[in-house]
């Protein structure tokens, strides 16, 4: 059992001070938990994601919890509660801002690290990667390829250049170095969890007994 | 022709991901559409992915920012506002936009690293949503002047999205829950908006969601599709690509994953325009050609819709 | 006695005010500085300068003949001019040779984290003051007369008590109102929290007292269009607006309205029962009088061939009156807030979302539904209700206020109440954020509504709302904050208890009687603690909502605080005002009268025949607009000479 003391310890300011480097952040420390925004939320209708307690956790600096958590990647970035924040919290905006810090210590999503190495590699997020998509153009009398990155060899260097100068090629590289290192843990700590649920089985058919 | 001849006439095109390379009846009916109206879409040579908001943008914002940046700078080297197929990149590219002209400290760090690719953002060109430019400048009477076929008994769920409206402080139509611009251009057409519930929602592509967490995707548009199918509409506009997507493959996935089947054709607003137009409906990609390539979208068939509104096909 | 035409020999005392400044500031360091600057011979530091002894260490260097100035850096001269200035004169010092520097709003509350800074600037700021004070000169304080006439302007519970009170004291009274009937927004209310006294029963009766006063005239459906003059002597022109209907002659019958064709809203109903377009805004208004409301009457004539005293007059024109008042009391109360912009609450597009003040007229049993409410769309009793509180309050939406409106919470709760009273089965939830029951007896009626009246508290702010199509039913979604849970849920009604905001004609009334506003639109007190019932300008006192938000008992308390200081004015028969005013040096003047067109007070005179510019010392406010103004030079302002004034900038700027 967690003491609700040790929990209180756990508050620490520190991610509250990296959210509000961009000073446009900073009203989020107004927030008055109205639930304005959790209440029209779509995602929230459907999934765990409260974003009023997302500010609120942001605030009182719970941040593994939450930076390791999928709430944060439930956000469809509609800007609902955005527009309808009483108090001008930008909270769309500070929930991607949590997304940035939660991406800097190598927390995304597995399907957002392999959209990223197409950026890499290509210049588009979603690229032709296959034939049948030139030929869908060519039936269209468009161009196989579009004047984008595809038709500029010289342009998807240029991307790649700004990409490599943002160090954004080393931050996808290490999402997965830490995707890859949980997976592991997750395996080695496995055996462990079969010993506990195997205990508590044990201890319920003892009580059943009774 | 349109009637006001003080509107800007000619912009860099810009495509992103997802209109050229998966949904190109978009870009192809949209040139065509622009064509009639007497406004000339250029291509953006050598532009990248936006970059997308809702996944890059939540990643690394100042790389989301640069390469933002160094698309704009390509339309200021041309000289030419940026027209905007996409709600997503219209959000990427105005945002990125505000933030480098109303920001000093932003645009010198971004222009730092735009410096080794040998650019430089200036701030001269505006990013303008082809609907702002069908709305704003062109307006619903001048394309309803224009139509030929009008699209009558027609009932259109029209979705807006998100980012072509929110945040609202920087979007050109201001603060408004319920704004009717969208369905003025729709109902230009001859077809008529059918209102339904939480026609302001979200269709769920958004925010990196239908990548990483797809079930939670596929039940907000599961949700529209429902509460379209309740008001008894025929068919769904849209003026963003990926919303497109999402609800065109996504009557697929959501047969798939919930069982429910929908059968809305899915029309982008330039395919609905050109064909009240008169532009043939092999050219919008509204009836397939033959050499149109197994495996490749609409997935929810548009040719029946359209054997049934154009007389003679 | 000491004579000012000496040497100055000046005492700079510095106040810690506790941690206030002292918190920030070295004061000795300060202290040794004060003593090194010209014709300073005394430089003390005390921890309240305010206080007695702080006042004594002043007054015994003053006795001594030690100092023939006096400096006190401590808080704003707004604070603590007045004490200092009675210390000095009571030594036996023309009080205009005291000079405040303020340390403290100007410098330690504002840079308590720059404190180096903070040290430089309290020393720029002391050396200043010493500068001007060596250029001080004595002057004599005036009198004026005050008459025993008061300006009441708005009749509701506020102004209503002002007038009473006045009037009662034997002060001539006019009470001005824009609508036709005096009562304001109580007349509309139904029962009052938490007593739950019948607000109609108990304002009607004042009313009609207000009505028949001997020493108060009513001049309703009047607007106050001009304000000149000073404290005790105000020249006010009121516009009365055309009734159409000869208000003397008028027996209140209301034959002509019966016979009217045209129906439209009822203002005072909110528009939830109609009215005709000759029509008494509800039976109990004072004056029982008629009015035609031009807007939407057809000029049919009907009620003229009606009306036996021969009432009616088509050709009633706008009268302006023209009097002179002592004082001036504003009592301009409130308005509502509109919320038909705010569109995720659907007022105006789903008619059974409906606003506090319109369930507050169907709860009236003389109101639209004679005490049963019902919901719009069907006219049923609705089983459920939610009420939404903060609407328009609390909020950086646009069109929204930021402060709370301090009532809503409880007439919310008060009328889930009484709901509950009349249909003991129906479901009530009110959605807030915070609960604030700050008044007497309020708390508990908070917890009686939700313990015996059951009333369903969520605590979480409305986000949406939809119709159902089938029922007209309201659809809400919100999160339940505490639960962490979003919730749908489908009501018969919802109430919006909407806040309270500035009336739209509060600016005007803010220019007329050149009475500051607040940023959230209401007028601003003299000081917030202290002042809370004067306005910076003397003589004009502010009461009730138009000041900020507030309930009745509050609003009835201001009100007789206003009464009395409007009083102790009007009693005293003079007062005493601030020599500031300018003078002019007639032999410099070229009379090219930039002064006469610029003054904002019209203080400045030309007198053609004698080729002679004068300034009215009472009507100058010593704004020094014409003194910087004028090309000869020929102005000076009192107490802020050119010789002063240059003293603290040529000081200001640190010698090269």
């Amino acid at each position: 059992m967690v003491l609700i003391k040790e929990q209180i310890k756990k508050i620490d300011k520190s991610i509250v001070e990296e959210v509000v480097e961009d000073e446009l952040l900073e009203r989020f420390k107004s927030c008055y938990q109205c639930g304005t925004c959790t209440g029209g939320c779509p995602s929230g209708r459907r999934a765990a994601i409260r974003t009023r307690d997302v500010i609120r956790q942001a605030l009182v600096g719970l941040d593994d919890d939450l930076l390791s958590s999928d709430l944060l990647w439930l956000c469809s970035t509609c800007y609902t509660c955005y527009e309808r924040c009483p108090r001008d919290v930008p909270t769309t905006d500070i929930i991607i801002k949590l997304r940035n810090i939660a991406s800097h210590r190598g927390l995304m999503k597995g399907p957002h690290l392999a959209v990223s190495k197409m950026l890499i590699e290509t210049g588009h997020g979603v690229p032709i990667n296959d034939e049948k998509w030139s030929n869908l153009r060519k039936s269209l009398k468009l161009t196989p390829l579009p004047p984008t990155v595809h038709s500029f060899p010289e342009a998807v260097k240029e991307v790649q250049t700004i990409i490599k100068e943002l160090k954004f090629d080393e931050l996808i590289a290490y999402g997965e170095e830490v995707k890859k290192k949980l997976a592991e843990e997750e395996k080695k700590r496995a055996p462990e969890r079969i010993e506990e649920l195997e205990a508590e089985l044990k201890q319920l058919k003892e009580e059943a007994g009774k | 022709m349109t009637e006001s001849s003080d509107i800007t006439r000619d912009y860099d095109l810009y495509l992103g991901c997802v209109a050229p390379n998966r949904y190109p009846m978009i870009e192809a009916s949209t040139v065509q559409v622009f064509k009639k109206l007497g406004i000339n879409l250029h291509d953006m040579k050598g532009a990248s992915c936006c970059p997308a908001p809702g996944v890059f943008r939540s990643f690394d914002i100042p790389t989301w920012r640069a390469i933002a940046s160094r698309n704009i700078t390509i339309a200021e080297q041309d000289r030419r506002d940026i027209a905007v197929m996409c709600n997503g990149c219209f959000g990427t590219l105005l945002e990125a936009n505000h933030l480098m002209n109303s920001h000093p400290d932003q645009r010198t760090e971004t222009n730092a690293i735009l410096e080794k690719v040998g650019r430089q953002f200036e701030g001269t060109v505006k990013v303008r949503h082809i609907i702002d430019i069908l709305y704003n400048d062109v307006g619903p009477k001048a394309i309803s002047d224009m139509v030929i076929q009008p699209l009558r008994g027609v009932k259109a769920a029209v979705h807006y999205g998100c980012h072509l409206l929110k945040p609202s402080e920087t979007r050109p139509w201001g603060k408004d829950e319920n704004p009717t611009f969208f369905d003025d251009i729709v109902e230009a057409s001859g077809a008529e908006s059918i209102d339904y519930k939480d026609k302001f929602m979200c269709c769920g592509a958004g925010g990196g969601v239908r990548a990483a967490i797809k079930d939670v995707s596929m039940d907000f548009t599961r949700e529209k599709l429902s509460n379209m199918k309740d008001a008894g509409v025929d068919i769904i506009v849209d003026c963003c690509p990926f919303c497109h997507l999402q609800f065109d493959l996504g009557q697929v996935e959501v047969k798939a994953m919930f069982g429910e089947e929908y059968r809305f054709p899915v029309i982008y607003i330039s395919q609905l325009l050109g064909l009240a137009m008169g532009i043939s409906p092999y050219d919008l990609g509204l009836i397939a050609t033959k050499d149109k390539p197994p495996g490749t979208p609409p997935f929810i068939p548009t040719e029946p819709f359209v054997k049934k509104v154009v007389e003679g096909m | 006695m000491v004579n000012s035409d000496e040497e100055p020999r000046i005492g700079v005392y510095i106040c810690d005010c506790g941690v206030n400044i002292a918190g920030v500031l070295d004061n000795d360091e300060l202290r040794e500085y004060a003593a090194t600057l010209p014709n300073v011979v005394k430089s003390e530091r005390y921890k309240f300068m305010c206080s007695e002894i702080g006042q004594k260490l002043i007054q015994e260097d003053i006795e001594n003949g030690e100092i023939n100035r006096v400096v006190v850096a401590a808080c704003s001269p707004r604070m603590h001019e007045n004490t200092f200035r009675k210390a000095t004169r009571e030594a036996g010092l023309n009080e205009f040779l005291f000079e405040q520097a303020n340390i403290r709003e100007h410098d330690s509350w504002v840079h308590m984290r720059q404190q180096d800074d903070a040290q430089s600037i309290a020393q720029d700021i002391v050396r200043m003051a010493v500068a001007k004070a060596s250029k001080l000169e004595p002057l004599e304080v005036m009198k004026v007369e005050v008459k025993p006439s008061a300006l009441v302007i708005g009749a509701g519970i506020a102004g209503i008590n002002v007038a009473k009170d006045l009037g009662d004291q034997g002060f001539d009274v006019t009470l001005v109102e824009k609508t036709p009937t005096i009562g304001g927004h109580m007349a509309q209310l139904d029962k009052t929290f938490p007593t739950m006294d019948c607000s109609a029963c108990i304002i009607t009766p004042e009313m009609v007292e207000v009505g028949n006063h001997p020493n108060i005239n009513i001049l309703n459906y009047a607007e106050v269009t001009k304000v000149d003059g000073f404290v005790g002597n105000f020249k006010v022109e009121i516009t009365k607006k055309p009734h159409y209907v000869d208000q003397e002659a008028c027996t209140g019958c209301g034959g002509c309205s019966d016979v009217c064709p045209v129906i439209t809203g009822n203002e005072f109903d909110e528009g939830m029962k109609e009215r005709k377009a000759i029509y008494l805004p509800f039976p109990q208004a004072v004056p029982n009088k008629f009015t035609i409301d031009m807007d939407h009457c057809i000029k049919c004539e009907l009620c003229k061939d009606e009306c036996e005293p021969d009432a009616i007059n088509f050709d009633d024109k706008p009268k302006k009156i023209e009097k002179e008042f002592g004082t001036i009391i504003v009592t301009t109360g409130y308005k509502a807030f509109d919320p038909s912009d705010y569109t995720p609450y659907g007022f105006g597009r789903f008619p059974n979302v409906i606003t506090g003040l319109q369930m507050e007229r169907e709860l009236s049993s003389f109101g639209p539904t004679v005490g049963k409410p019902v919901r719009p769309s069907d006219g049923k009793a609705p089983h459920s209700i939610a009420f939404f509180q903060c609407v328009g309050s609390r909020s950086f939406q646009p069109g929204m206020n930021n402060y709370c409106s301090r009532v809503c919470c409880m007439y919310a709760m008060k009328q889930a109440r009484q709901y509950k009273e009349k249909h003991p089965e129906a479901e009530i939830y009110i959605l807030y954020m915070d609960i604030r029951a700050f008044g007497k007896g309020y708390e508990e009626f908070y917890e009686i509504a939700a313990r015996e009246y059951g009333i369903n508290f969520i605590r979480g702010r409305a986000a949406e709302v939809f119709e159902n199509p089938e029922n007209n039913n309201i659809i809400i979604r919100a999160e339940d904050t505490l639960l962490k849970r979003p919730i749908e849920l489908e009501v018969d009604m919802v109430v919006l208890s909407v806040g309270l905001e500035a009336q739209e004609d509060a600016t005007v009334i803010s220019r007329l009687l050149n009475v500051s506003q607040t940023a959230d639109g209401f007028f601003m007190e003299a000081h917030p603690k202290l002042r809370p019932i004067d306005t910076l300008s003397d003589g004009i006192f502010v009461a009730g909502v138009a000041q900020g938000p507030k309930d009745i008992p509050d609003t009835v308390a201001q009100a007789k605080g206003a009464a009395s200081g409007a009083a102790s004015l009007m009693a005293q028969g003079e007062v005493e005002i601030e020599p500031y005013f300018s003078v002019i040096n007639n032999a410099l003047c070229s009379s090219c009268l930039s002064c006469v067109d610029l003054c904002p007070y019209t203080a400045i005179s030309y007198d053609k025949l004698a080729n002679l510019v004068t300034i009215n010392k009472a009507l100058c406010k010593g704004c020094g607009t014409c003194t910087a103004a004028c090309p000869c030079n020929a102005i000076t302002q009192n107490h802020f000479k050119v010789s002063q004034i240059m003293a603290m900038i040529d000081t200001a700027i640190p010698t090269r």
